[in-house]
């Protein structure tokens, strides 16, 4: 019984010896009480000793908890309702106040999805939906950011940054942005059509004068050209038969004489005629 | 360990048994103590020894604080007080924002534009572990903050650009202004992690109104048609035109030239005859006119002759002879 007794002692001074130190690990923050109370903290990793079975070592994140708020609908100063949903990173910088006030990661992500989405509808509220979804974005969430962290102080807490992951419009309201869109892009495409249509009519009517322009042209040159092909023509046969005017009209009655009759001309000639001048008389 | 301390004190069993194993362990003492140390030795081997591999980097925490840092190759740690986390540094991780695979997932593709359209945005963002201590002991979940942080930099991003520039030229640019802000993001939280690509995969309407924005690109490639045409009918007319002008002009030009020509034919042969008539003036005109009236006689079949003093009489019948009468006044 007495080699027992040694055992069991063995055994005890075991547990005595391994609850009388813990190691903290890289990325962890403890508080260590006695029976309940708060003795300290605990922010290095390392070796430490504690009284055993009295002191309880109470460990906490270190690190940096990302805590995705659950999408809310909010107002905006146009009154019109915004679908976001907030991810806050924060960590444990006081841990004593943090178990207190929180105790834990769940308890502290409550609490700090209340401060958010209480700063989001006040900072949402002060702004038109289209500077929520563009440009004001960033400066909007610094403030948030800002004035939840002062806030989440009191929990031993602090928060990195609050950004808003989706910035979206409620369903029901969705139905009315794709008839927007869609009015919007059936414009674009009338306007373009409206445009091909323009584009071709002006083509085809440049077209159209340049033609005329250049056959007008051309009967300019023509007419010009023909005109003096007559004029020219008109000299050269005045000055030749203004050399002798009546035997021009002559020869020339004489071949409109021949050039105007046929074998079926009938042709009825007076013996009075010159021709015939020696038909009665031959004598000079 | 606590269970095990609250069993001891069950009752005289179990001491009954301790009590057992010791006799015998006492007594095979000799023989076994070799084995116990083997046995103790492949215990401290099995835990003690790690393998780092290629790429990857081992980080050693020493009572919970990183004392070590081991590259690839076998590596010994102190059992209970050393612990190991290997992390590898080279591999390129993966995410996909707005999809799984193939299939899309609307709550998280879709998003906002800076003039209020909804798109449908599909990224991939590439990343690997820069720095393995602060993966480890910096930031929770890093591979998670990694995917919300794409998710809050795309938004961001597109949010601030107009529907037409995301769907077409303006990709490129919502590509890298994510990556920056991802990049940003990442860094603020401690997490370790680079970013080594953010890929648009796509971005698209919503089917909702993707038919209206296939009708944009159909109007945009009729309008581009209905110029096309125009020009075609611009290059058909034009040189045809040209032809035209150029014919007519070329017509003109030969009328003049030949009018020149044949005028000065014509003078040239009025002033031949003119020449030779002038030197024999009167039997030159009486021969001309009569054989003029030889060759126009000789072509006429009917030819009638009125004596002067019955000419009067004879008019009324002579139509009776048939069309194409010429009367004809003897010369001079």
């Amino acid at each position: 019984m007495n080699r027992v007794g040694l055992v069991i002692l063995l055994i005890v001074a075991t547990f005595v010896g391994i609850d009388s130190v813990f190691v903290m690990q890289e990325g962890q923050v403890a508080i260590l009480t006695q029976f309940g109370e708060y003795k300290y903290s605990v922010n290095a990793p390392g070796l430490y000793g504690k009284v055993p079975f009295a002191d309880t070592v109470h460990r906490m994140e270190r690190r940096i908890i990302g805590s995705d708020t659950p999408p809310a609908e909010f107002l905006t100063r146009d009154k019109k309702k915004l679908v976001t949903d907030p991810v806050t990173r924060w960590k444990i910088i006081d841990p004593l106040t943090f178990y207190k006030t929180v105790r834990d990661e769940s308890g502290a992500k409550a609490r700090l999805d209340d401060i958010i989405n209480s700063e989001l509808r006040g900072v949402l509220a002060s702004q038109d939906f289209s500077e929520i979804i563009g440009s004001a974005r960033d400066p909007l969430m610094q403030e948030v950011t800002r004035a939840a962290r002062k806030q989440a102080l009191r929990f031993g807490v602090q928060i990195v940054d609050v950004r808003i992951k989706r910035a979206d419009l409620p369903t029901e309201v969705q139905e009315s942005v794709f008839k927007r869109m869609q009015a919007e892009r059936s414009r674009i495409a009338k306007r373009y059509r409206a445009q091909g249509e323009e584009e071709a009519q002006k083509i085809r009517a440049d077209t159209d004068k340049d033609k005329a322009i250049l056959l007008a042209k051309a009967y300019e040159l023509a007419q010009k050209s023909r005109g003096e092909g007559d004029a020219l023509s008109i000299k050269v046969y005045a000055d030749a038969y203004g050399g002798d005017p009546e035997f021009y009209a002559f020869t020339k009655s004489l071949e409109t004489y021949e050039g105007s009759i046929d074998k079926e001309t009938t042709m009825v000639l007076s013996t009075d005629s010159d021709l015939f001048r020696y038909l009665d008389d031959p004598k000079k | 360990m606590r269970s095990q301390f609250d069993d001891n004190g069950q009752g005289p069993d179990i001491s009954e048994v301790v009590a057992q194993v010791s006799e015998t362990f006492k007594r095979n003492l000799r023989r076994l103590g070799p084995i116990i140390v083997l046995v103790l030795a492949a215990a401290v081997a099995t835990l003690g020894f790690y393998q780092v591999g290629p790429g990857e980097v081992g980080i050693v925490r020493t009572w919970g604080a990183v004392t070590a840092r081991t590259d690839a190759g076998l590596h010994f740690i102190l059992p209970i007080v050393q612990q190991v986390d290997v992390v590898n540094v080279e591999t390129i991780r993966r995410i996909e924002v707005g999809f799984r695979g193939d299939k899309i997932k609307p709550v998280e593709a879709q998003m906002l534009t800076g003039d209020e359209n909804i798109v449908e945005a599909q990224m991939i963002i590439q990343y690997r572990v820069s720095d393995p201590e602060k993966y480890l002991f910096r930031l929770k979940d890093p591979d998670d903050a990694l995917h919300a942080s794409a998710e809050v930099a795309l938004r961001s991003v597109v949010g601030r650009t107009n529907i037409d520039d995301v769907i077409t030229t303006g990709r490129g640019r919502v590509q890298t202004e994510a990556r920056q802000l991802l990049q940003k993001l990442m860094d603020q939280y401690d997490s370790g992690l680079s970013v080594t690509e953010v890929k648009l995969q796509a971005v698209d309407p919503p089917d909702e109104v993707k038919e209206a924005f296939h009708d944009v690109v159909r109007a945009r490639e009729e309008k581009e048609q209905l110029i096309n045409q125009a020009k075609g009918y611009q290059e058909d007319v034009i040189p045809k035109a040209k032809g035209e002008a150029r014919q007519i002009e070329r017509e003109a030009e030969a009328y003049r030239e030949q009018r020149v020509l044949r005028a000065n034919g014509d003078a040239e042969k009025f002033k031949s005859i003119l020449a030779e008539y002038s030197k024999a003036e009167q039997v030159t005109r009486r021969r001309l006119y009569l054989e003029t009236m030889q060759r126009m006689l000789s072509k006429i079949e009917k030819k009638v002759v009125v004596d002067q003093s019955i000419a009067d009489s004879a008019v009324p019948i002579l139509p009776l002879l048939g069309q194409g009468a010429a009367p004809v006044k003897g010369g001079q």
